[in-house]
């Protein structure tokens, strides 16, 4: 038995608009981390809103631990659904303390029990010395695990987070994710978890699913997605990849830098579209080379260059940091990726 | 909250032509120019006054802004009409305090200016009135980022451009709401424009109800102030447009205070008159009064009468009759502040501005309204003190729907959600998150309603059942038929009694902490 299962969830916000949510389907196994990506306004909150049962669907199915929670005929309010959520402002209720927030959720239980998860909680996320605390006195990271531990006290079947940690600092950011997700598998927690960092969520998820326009462009496990991203907007949402022009022949795909061995059957003379990043691309100084430097980005431990082919086409490439060339630089540029690239038929877009 | 104001208008409309045509020819225009003449010198005298007191005590190095920003703020506990009673009995030409005071000096009679007309109204209200818009472009003075100075000046403006580029253009929309808020009471206005013999729309209706008793009349004549006033409402959300410049953002902090030099004498004298003029002279003459009236046992006796003429019962008539419509008009309040925070749509909207309407309803339009709606249709209530109630929630029902918007929109809606996602009932969560979270905005909103109904006075008096006083009619009618020392100590308790939640409304403000 899946613990989540979605189908053709679809929500509009009026009647006549574009769905934000079209169709979406996906299940997830126990003990699993699903992330949700995608660029803001692609759907991945909404669609974890409707999961929740904070907004109510106009069409599909939802099941938790196979009980159906919402559908046409069904719609089970969010305090019956058996979830935690953890808010992207974290929602820490301001008039109580961090142990009665964690409490919060326990309500009808005893007294003693009550007092022993909410500590075991705080023990988990290492805040077991701050209970009496009020959460305006916390700072983000400790609201952050404080939001987590509320949400986890109850054991719910599903734990739903939206942007746990986007109103942290970027250096806590990086600390917390690996804490979180460190919590996460201890408790053996299924997760759905939103994000727009696509970094982040191939650090979380168990598996991924890049969103767009209110639909799942694919689903998969995190290397998967990033080596074979099944369309052209995964593989450039999901590392930035350039498209690179090119035409099917014999020999296998000739491009402007380099003839690329052919992985897919195409007709002769298809055009089409290769993805690299800027880890594929390598080029040397040459007076006669096929490519202009027109911009470098120094990023510390990499330096990262803007190149301009003939055609116009423009690529990026990593060079080490000491490798520092000026603008305007001709240069050799060629793909040097170890693995094989992925290639788009290129229909008249 | 419409069906009064759509009555007054049917009722206005379906008068009899022949009344139109009379007050047409007689009235109407004269008291519109009255209206509109008293109406704009009293609003341009509190921007000037208010602006000029904001800026002297939030942005200048001024000695005691703390002490002087809570003396600014307090005359807001005094009702104007009070105000107005004392401006008389020291400045009447026959028996007033000065004129006497200038007989005894001199020796011969002193003459001065008429204590009645246009100038002492206009005199009065600003005196009284000021603070409204004081207390908001103080507000604004504040909030405003010391960066946006920098800016300007990093821009090549020098500190003069700067006020009039940046910081006054900024401040637009409290000037607006002040400029509003004081020239609807002006419209409203009954006890000061009575007493000081100045005829506008509000006493010409008031006269025509309690004197005359000419319905028609009222109703037309209402009906045009009506109009009025929403004119200046719509007028206001039209130049407001969506602009509202707040900046608070979490790195704040204010600009540093303008040197006054060699302009801090005048200054300092410049507060000082104001705030002597609409705080300390009228406390001052009513304590010496109260002390007068304690010492005099046959005033004493009237004071302290007992029973249902008794001073207990007046006060006690204030407080229920007040704190009732607080509650009624919090709680009726909640349900449209909740549709329009938390599912903003056109109608939820249109049913929030419809509750300000209340602004645009002096307290004399109310009056009629009601007693001829009830009268007709639900007479059973007619002549009892509940009247009185809807009236003050009805006039005050806009206060209360602002506190409660501003304290739900503040309540982030993730926190109950949260509460839903850990096993409460929208029931439960509404009596555990909610309520807790909102009750201070709903303290204020309550205290707001509560403050001004206790200062108001023409629906009182219009609507009150024979024999029902509170203190603001004791006041009245003490100081109408010339017992102002007996009057002393209701006023002053009035006075005493508004302080209590203005000043609880005051701390709650940034620029009182």
């Amino acid at each position: 038995m899946k613990t989540l299962e979605v189908q053709n969830l679809t929500k509009r916000f009026a009647p006549s608009a574009h769905p934000v949510v079209n169709q979406v389907c996906f299940a997830l196994e126990k003990g699993e981390i699903l992330a949700l990506v995608g660029p803001s306004g692609c759907g991945k909150t909404t669609t974890l809103r409707l999961i929740a049962g904070l907004e109510r669907p106009d069409s599909g199915f939802i099941a938790i631990n196979g009980r159906v929670v919402a559908s046409e005929t069904v719609f089970i309010p969010p305090e019956k659904r058996g979830i935690g959520f953890v808010f992207q402002d974290h929602a820490l209720f301001p008039h109580l303390t961090v142990f009665e927030n964690v409490a919060f959720g326990l309500q009808g239980r005893k007294r003693e029990e009550i007092q022993s998860t909410v500590f075991d909680m705080l023990r988990l996320v290492g805040l077991d010395s701050l209970a009496r605390r009020y959460p305006h006195a916390l700072s983000g990271g400790e609201s952050q695990r404080v939001a987590l531990a509320r949400a986890l006290a109850p054991r719910p079947v599903l734990v739903l987070m939206d942007e746990p940690f986007s109103s942290l600092d970027a250096d806590m950011r990086l600390e917390m994710r690996e804490q979180v997700r460190n919590i996460l598998k201890t408790t053996r927690s299924t997760v759905v978890f939103v994000t727009h960092d696509q970094e982040e969520a191939l650090f979380m998820g168990d598996r991924l699913a890049v969103f767009q326009n209110g639909q799942i462009e694919q689903i998969g496990a995190p290397e998967e997605i990033f080596h074979n991203p099944a369309t052209r907007f995964v593989a450039q949402f999901m590392g930035g990849s350039d498209f690179l022009g090119g035409m099917a022949c014999p020999q296998g795909i000739e491009t402007e830098i380099s003839l690329l061995p052919q992985t897919h059957s195409l007709p002769n003379a298809a055009p089409v579209e290769v993805a690299v990043r800027a880890d594929d691309i390598d080029f040397i100084p040459d007076e006669t080379g096929n490519a202009v430097i027109i911009a470098r980005f120094f990023r510390g431990a990499f330096n990262v260059y803007r190149l301009q082919l003939a055609s116009g086409q423009i690529l990026h490439a990593f060079k080490e940091h000491t490798c520092l060339l000026p603008v305007g630089t001709r240069v050799r540029a060629r793909v040097s990726a170890g693995h094989p690239l992925t290639i788009f038929h290129k229909t008249d877009r | 909250m419409a069906i009064p104001l759509v009555y007054i208008f049917l009722r206005a409309l379906g008068a009899h032509p022949e009344d139109w045509q009379r007050l047409l020819q007689t009235r109407i225009w004269r008291l519109m120019g009255n209206t509109l003449a008293l109406t704009t010198v009293v609003t341009c005298g509190t921007l000037v006054v208010g602006v000029g007191m904001a800026w002297l005590t939030e942005r200048t190095d001024l000695p005691g802004r703390k002490a002087w920003r809570w003396m600014l703020a307090l005359p807001l506990a005094i009702p104007p009409y009070i105000g107005a009673i004392l401006h008389l009995t020291l400045l009447r030409p026959r028996g007033g305090i000065i004129p006497q005071w200038l007989e005894g000096t001199f020796g011969f009679s002193v003459p001065i200016p008429s204590p009645v007309g246009f100038g002492s109204a206009a005199f009065i209200l600003i005196a009284f009135m000021f603070p409204y818009v004081y207390l908001l472009s103080g507000a604004a003075f504040r909030s405003q980022h010391a960066r946006l100075n920098e800016a300007a000046r990093s821009l090549g403006r020098t500190p003069w451009q700067i006020f009039w580029q940046v910081t006054l253009p900024a401040l637009r929309p409290s000037l607006l709401a002040g400029a509003l808020l004081v020239a609807l009471d002006v419209l409203a206005e009954y006890g000061t424009v009575a007493l000081l013999r100045y005829e506008t729309f509000s006493s010409a209706i008031f006269a025509q109800l309690y004197g005359r008793y000419d319905r028609s009349a009222a109703s037309i004549l209402s009906g045009v102030l009506v109009s009025l006033a929403t004119l200046f409402l719509w007028a206001e959300i039209k130049f407001q447009g969506q602009a509202r410049f707040t900046q608070m953002e979490g790195n704040w902090h204010p600009a540093p205070p303008t040197p006054l030099g060699g302009w801090r004498l005048p200054a300092l004298l410049i507060v000082a008159m104001m705030v002597s003029i609409s705080l300390f002279i009228p406390l001052i003459v009513l304590v010496t009064w109260s002390i007068q009236a304690v010492f005099d046992p046959q005033t004493l006796a009237q004071v302290f009468r007992t029973g249902s003429q008794g001073f207990a019962n007046f006060i006690w008539n204030s407080l229920w009759t007040s704190a009732l419509a607080a509650l009624l008009a919090v709680t009726l309040s909640l349900p449209v502040a909740w549709l329009s925070t938390r599912y903003p749509s056109h109608l939820t909207r249109f049913l929030a501005r419809l509750c300000q309407v209340g602004y645009a309803i002096p307290g004399v339009v109310i009056a009629l309204s009601l007693v001829l709606l009830f009268n007709r249709y639900i007479s059973f209530l007619y002549a009892t003190p509940l009247l009185i109630v809807i009236a003050y929630v009805l006039r005050h029902m806009p206060q209360a729907v602002r506190a409660s918007e501003s304290a739900i929109g503040q309540l982030s809606a993730s926190l109950e959600e949260a509460s839903r996602t850990l096993g409460r009932t929208s029931l439960q969560t509404l009596f555990q998150v909610t309520l807790p979270l909102i009750a201070p905005g709903l303290l204020a909103g309550g205290a707001l309603v509560f403050l001004t109904s206790l200062k108001e006075l023409p629906a009182t008096l219009l609507l009150r059942p024979a024999g029902f006083d509170t203190l603001a009619v004791r006041v009245w009618i003490w100081a109408s038929d010339g017992f102002y020392i007996q009057a002393a100590p209701a006023a002053l308790l009035l006075v005493l009694v508004s302080a209590l939640p203005l000043s609880f409304l005051l701390r709650r403000e940034q620029m009182f902490r």
